[in-house]
């Protein structure tokens, strides 16, 4: 399984096998390559459904098998289902699951073609509305009920809502959080019960079971995606609301100051005590999450169908969930994450009437128990019943979900800002000699590109009206 | 039959003046199939890289043109980042040459095991980049085989985070660049020295020539055009084609320390979805490779004179 999240769950491949290439091909044919270079692009992830399309029938294009394993298996029994039914008298469903590096590029090469999936898979937050602020995407609300849309929860349809319009369906959410190995808390003198809740607490457990001599904090950052992580768990805990969190986009507020990065103070605490292993910077994300499944470390960073994957091979006297420890004094000090992917209905498609009536079939009752049951995937939906849920996580995180503000700091900022900003900072605060003042100096540089970059999109968010 | 046509050809002027025009065209006619292809293959795909790195997007579908990319990217620090880390492994082109022509040289005479010593040379050239890419990668992690090896050795001030460290990165990829390069440059040098001319070696032998002198005077002369190609061709890969060895090794990190300007391309087209900005980066890098390339020409010009 993936980690969680559209970068975590993004590796990639490179571009380039470069076995048998000839270097003096190369040299002749390097100025080609480069030159035809939008003709790669285009190429890129064409895969020929355009055929299935052509024909009628309603293409879907989706994603999540490699964070909720099982979910293809859900997928093609619930296709099977509606197309026997005859709900879409005009044509049959077709599903086609894609693979994590291509996600993005062939529907977006497929889109500029304006022919391919009439329904298409995004990862949630900004990630989905990228594609919107390029005009690939359909408004959902011009094409279900609003009965349809009440039912669907409020905090995850908040990630896709922008210019006063709802553009992505929640498909499904993932509780985000930290496994930690209660036999170890136990061994270092803490209460395998009673994880820490507030920051000295924190600090306190992590430095016993350093002492214990385990590794306190298993975590990989070669492969850059645990920065999203760490300003998703930690960033957010002085905002009075998302509308902070958007503001430094907006051209609003500048990211400094406390409220913005007191958390990057936190985590240089952690560095500089030694807490994390020494090696975060050599290994990958999962990597460091293996750290714990092989019990070298006592917590780490995960998501829902993973800590599940703990618990039921550890054993649920082993693993235990906690929430990220409070330190802020925000209205969201004190919350769980839980983001959502989407299904959005393409701008190009010529079936959005019927795209509209099969992403509602897929929050029907009896659906999203089924999809829980296939791959442990919540469907964000008032009607899913939590006396669905089946392992001691889930109901631990449900409970969170009912009660806590919802809030995923990833899904609200651009992704250069993370790329260029949050991960080369925080980066450099694991290397020796790293200073906050270079993390927030890295960030605001970020924004300024950014700003310089892409002004659609300040635009974009200037307009963004957050749904309440 | 055929002789009075030829006759009534040549003895028309209008005819002979049809057969002068034809002589000019008739090259023009050979040439232009591959004209085509290299207009649809070539040029097709010059003039959109040109046209979308002018084109500015807007909001919701929306365009404009202009200057704006080229503007953005050359304010980027981070494309300038990745050009100075171009510009550093520019600097292993030389190690690699003068190890490449060392290694050919010793490997022409004969030395014993000769065979099996430029099979283990050639070995690492024939792997895909990936691969060696993600085994060095393993290799160098902080508690990898190296690191292993040299605290085994009890030499552990040399251990370090080969990877995670941001003053040592880059060196760390441009290592592994030397290790897989070298192979072909001596392959190369090899098979030039296969038509050197023993007689000149002999000669000066007779001449009392020790190894130097008749490796300065006789054999690098020799190899002095397939240096030149292989070090030009070495700085264009060193310029737009590491992007394999940085995204398998480090991705770019840590902290941006071995970004290369391929590595931006492709995350300015596939992971921001900003091909336009892609295009101005990919325009940049066309014209560096294009001086190059010109340079090579150049050189080549100069050593053809020379040996004429």
């Amino acid at each position: 399984m993936q980690a969680f999240g559209p970068r975590a769950s993004t590796p990639g491949r490179p571009l380039t096998p470069g076995l048998d290439r000839r270097q003096l091909l190369r040299a002749l044919g390097v100025t080609a390559g480069l030159a035809s270079f939008p003709g790669l692009l285009a190429a890129c992830g064409s895969d020929g459904d355009g055929g299935a399309n052509a024909s009628g029938d309603l293409l879907v294009w989706y994603w999540g098998e490699q964070e909720a394993a099982g979910l293809k298996k859900f997928f093609e029994a619930q296709v099977q289902a509606y197309n026997s039914s005859g709900t879409d008298s005009a044509g049959k469903v077709q599903a086609v699951l894609q693979e994590s590096d291509t996600l993005y590029t062939a529907f977006r090469t497929a889109a500029e073609a304006k022919k391919g999936p009439d329904v298409q898979f995004f990862w949630g937050g900004t990630q989905a509305l990228e594609d919107v602020w390029m005009g690939h995407v359909e408004p959902l609300s011009d094409h279900v009920s609003s009965e349809f849309l009440d039912q669907l929860d409020t905090d995850a349809r908040r990630e896709t809502y922008w210019d006063g319009k709802q553009w992505g369906m929640p498909f499904y959410q993932i509780g985000t959080a930290w496994a930690y190995n209660k036999q170890m808390f136990a061994k270092a003198g803490l209460d395998p019960e009673v994880p820490p809740a507030t920051w000295d607490e924190f600090v306190t457990a992590l430095t016993a079971l350093k002492k214990s001599g385990v590794v306190p904090l298993g975590a990989g950052f070669k492969d850059a995606y645990l920065g999203g992580w760490l300003i998703s768990y930690l960033g957010g805990q002085n905002f009075d609301s998302i509308d902070d969190a958007i503001a430094v986009f907006r051209g609003e507020a500048e990211y400094s100051g406390t409220k913005y990065t007191e958390w990057l103070e936190r985590l240089k605490e952690l560095i500089d005590r030694g807490l994390f292993n020494d090696d975060v910077l050599s290994i990958d994300l999962y990597q460091g999450q293996q750290m714990f499944e092989s019990q070298e470390a006592a917590i780490t960073n995960s998501v829902q169908p993973q800590i599940v994957g703990f618990e039921r091979k550890l054993g649920a006297d082993t693993v235990g969930v906690m929430r990220t420890p409070v330190y802020g004094t925000g209205a969201l000090a004190d919350f769980f994450p839980a983001p959502s992917q989407v299904l959005t209905i393409t701008s190009f498609s010529p079936r959005q009437d019927r795209a509209g009536t099969f992403l509602e079939y897929l929050h029907e009752p009896e659906v999203m128990k089924a999809m829980y049951e296939a791959c442990g995937a919540i469907t964000p939906d008032k009607r899913f019943d939590p006396a669905w849920l089946n392992t001691e996580a889930d109901k631990k995180m449900a409970e969170w979900k009912s009660s806590l503000p919802n809030f995923w700091y990833q899904y609200y900022y651009p992704f250069p800002f993370e790329r260029d900003g949050v991960t080369p900072g925080v980066q450099q605060l694991f290397q020796p000699g790293g200073t906050v003042a270079n993390a927030v100096s890295t960030m605001q540089e970020a924004i300024d590109k950014w700003r310089r970059e892409q002004p659609a999109q300040v635009k974009a968010y200037q307009q963004w009206q957050l749904l309440s | 039959m055929a002789a009075p046509v030829v006759t009534a050809t040549a003895g028309t002027p209008r005819r002979a003046g049809a057969g002068r025009s034809g002589a000019v065209v008739r090259p023009y006619l050979y040439l232009a199939p591959a004209t085509i292809v290299l207009v649809v293959v070539f040029g097709y795909p010059v003039l959109r890289l040109l046209v979308e790195s002018v084109t500015v997007p807007g909001i919701l579908g929306e365009t404009g043109h202009g200057l704006d990319n080229f503007r953005s990217v050359i304010d980027d620090p981070i494309l300038r980042r990745a050009l100075l880390n171009n510009l550093r492994l520019f600097l292993a082109v030389p190690v690699m040459t003068v190890v490449a022509v060392l290694l050919a040289t010793l490997l022409h005479e004969r030395i014993a095991g000769w065979r099996f010593y430029q099979s283990i040379v050639f070995v690492p050239y024939v792997l895909a980049i990936p691969v060696v890419g993600i085994i060095f990668s393993y290799v160098l992690q902080r508690h990898g085989l190296l690191n292993q090896s040299l605290g085994a050795l009890g030499l552990d001030p040399l251990v370090h985070d080969w990877l995670g460290s941001s003053q040592l990165a880059i060196w760390s990829v441009w290592v592994v660049i030397v290790w897989q390069q070298v192979g072909f440059g001596v392959v190369l040098f090899l098979a030039r020295l296969s038509s050197l001319d023993p007689g000149l070696i002999e000669a000066a032998m007779v001449d009392r020539a020790g190894w130097w002198r008749r490796f300065r005077h006789v054999v690098l002369p020799h190899l002095a055009p397939i240096i030149e190609f292989f070090v030009t061709l070495s700085l264009i890969n060193m310029l737009s084609w590491v992007f394999n060895y940085v995204y398998v090794m480090t991705g770019g990190g840590p902290a941006r320390s071995t970004y290369v300007t391929e590595l931006v391309i492709y995350q300015q087209a596939f992971r921001d979805g900003l091909p336009n900005l892609a295009a101005a980066v990919s325009v940049i890098l066309l014209v560096l490779a294009t001086v190059l390339l010109s340079a090579q020409s150049l050189v080549r010009r100069r050593i053809e004179r020379m040996e004429s």
